[in-house]
């Protein structure tokens, strides 16, 4: 399969840019980049200037990434993400400082499937991950799909994942739901005290007061910002 | 005869300065004198002082360093205590120990110990670094002990996640410096807020207590001199609760309110 480029088609998605095997490339990165890039419209009629890299089993330098930013630059395109199986792509691009991403090779094209813009209704393509057991601080429980926690997430310890966040607990440390640029992630919890709280981008400290007693609460990202409000009693959680 | 069964018991906080190895001491003690044949074995091999606190530093002759490298038997490095003879420290070697020590030479020295002892306990360094890894490896049962504060509860709770993931069970908590006055006034942390957090089986409250200051300075433990002193009371109570007794725990909101506390305080402001 080629390199191919997917388009955004919402302002606030970036575009993706999957590179073929290395194997059956013919020239550079540059070259299959720009190759790659040939299928974007002409500038003005797309509509975000933020580019995904997934680079697939590319063995990407420092060095190749550096001469693809005058290409990019060209285009008008910013390289926010580089998605990778392998470690060598991932350092080289973090050392840049472009966010990473370890993309597991055997659920590449699912993980791939559930980023597709082409459908941004669809909050998760990997189901939902059960985890039992309280977060206590440090720990970091990432996600590839939804997750569900039963336990609390105590102040200090971290969860992400690319769908839905929820907890059947408390919620005392930060959260992140839709940490792959879902903007339609949410998060839930019985008790939502957080110490912060991301959806995608947007970032919002925790409210100060005490809950109302009784009502579970989620988070969600209303024109922007991230607003909270009681739950539904009913999840919704997916197939 | 149900088989000899030592029980290594780790305690340990994160944070320092909360009162692991004041807990050893007097826990040591406390034990010692309720007939459990006791260890108490400094883990702490950078910041060694759990002999200064039951004032056995000058018998110190040989230390756990001697002992694994088989210059000395075990219980020549022993020191038993004078007053409490169901009690010994193991000593800890000197500070470059750490560069070499290793969780198996824990596991050696616990398991030399677990023939003439029914309870050791290990009194672990701060942080989550080497030392504390190397005194993991050999307990099997922690008493996490923290104060009321934010940054020792936040250390505790990182704490008992590594704990966990080294597969110790039980751990129970151990609440330290607990000043019932502040609490009531909500001017502290109180023990719902730190339970809520740590979801811990609470052993202990031991209130803030001059006498703890004193005694340390001493070398020796407040449960050593039968003292009535609260928390005294307490550390005994600790020691009990870890033999399976049924001790109810103090309510905070009631502590220093009795009829005999207004009293003790009224004669010391006077005298004092």
């Amino acid at each position: 399969m080629a390199s191919q480029l997917l388009l955004a088609t919402a302002a606030s998605q970036p575009h993706r840019l999957r590179l073929a095997a290395a194997a059956s490339a013919t020239g550079s990165l540059v070259a299959e980049v720009g190759y790659a890039l040939g299928a974007l419209p002409p500038r003005g009629e797309w509509l975000s200037e933020e580019l995904v890299l997934a680079t697939g089993d590319w063995l990407l330098t420092v060095a190749d990434l550096r001469e693809l930013e005058p290409l990019l630059l060209q285009r008008g395109l910013r390289l926010v993400r580089v998605e990778a199986p392998v470690p060598e792509a991932l350092v080289a691009a973090a050392s840049l400082g472009v966010v990473t991403q370890l993309q597991r090779p055997e659920d590449g094209t699912a993980a791939y499937a559930a980023h597709e813009p082409t459908d941004p209704t669809e909050p998760q393509g990997l189901g939902l991950t059960i985890h039992q057991g309280t977060l206590r601080s440090g720990d970091h429980l990432q996600v590839e799909g939804s997750v569900l926690l039963l336990g609390d997430v105590n102040p200090g310890a971290r969860i992400s994942a690319a769908g839905d966040v929820r907890v059947w607990g408390r919620l005392r440390g930060v959260a992140h739901a839709g940490c792959q640029g879902n903007h339609q992630a949410r998060i839930v919890a019985m008790q939502l005290r957080p110490l912060q709280l991301r959806i995608a981008e947007s970032v919002a400290r925790g409210p100060e007061d005490l809950p109302p007693r009784g009502y579970a609460e989620q988070a969600l990202l209303v024109g922007g910002a991230i607003a909270i409000e009681p739950a539904e009693p009913i999840w919704g959680l997916p197939d | 005869m149900t088989p000899h069964r030592t029980r290594n018991i780790l305690i340990c906080s994160g944070k320092g300065g909360v009162g692991k190895t004041t807990l050893t001491a007097n826990l040591g003690i406390a034990l010692a004198r309720q007939g459990v044949r006791t260890a108490v074995l400094d883990a702490d091999f950078g910041l060694r002082n759990l002999d200064l606190l039951l004032g056995l530093e000058n018998r110190i002759v040989f230390t756990a360093q001697e002992v694994l490298a088989g210059s000395c038997r075990l219980e020549q490095a022993l020191v038993k205590h004078k007053q409490e003879p169901n009690l010994a420290l193991l000593p800890a070697g000197n500070p470059r120990m750490l560069e070499w020590l290793k969780p198996e030479d824990m596991q050696a020295i616990v398991g030399m110990l677990a023939p003439s002892f029914d309870v050791v306990l290990i009194d672990c360094p701060a942080g989550i670094e080497d030392g504390f890894k190397n005194a993991v490896s050999a307990a099997q049962e922690a008493i996490v002990i923290t104060t009321p504060e934010v940054s020792a509860v936040r250390d505790a709770d990182r704490v008992i996640g590594l704990l966990n993931t080294h597969g110790i069970q039980p751990i129970q908590l151990v609440l330290n410096r607990v000043r019932p006055k502040m609490m009531a006034n909500q001017e502290m942390l109180s023990v719902n807020d730190v339970t809520d957090i740590l979801a811990l089986p609470l052993l202990g409250l031991v209130v803030e207590d001059e006498q703890v200051i004193v005694s340390t300075n001493r070398g020796e433990p407040l449960t050593l001199s039968g003292s009535h002193s609260p928390a005294a009371l307490a550390y005994s109570n600790v020691a009990r609760r870890l033999q399976g007794e049924d001790v109810p725990l103090p309510d905070p909101a009631k502590m220093g309110r009795g009829l005999r506390a207004k009293l003790s305080r009224l004669i010391k402001t006077k005298i004092f």
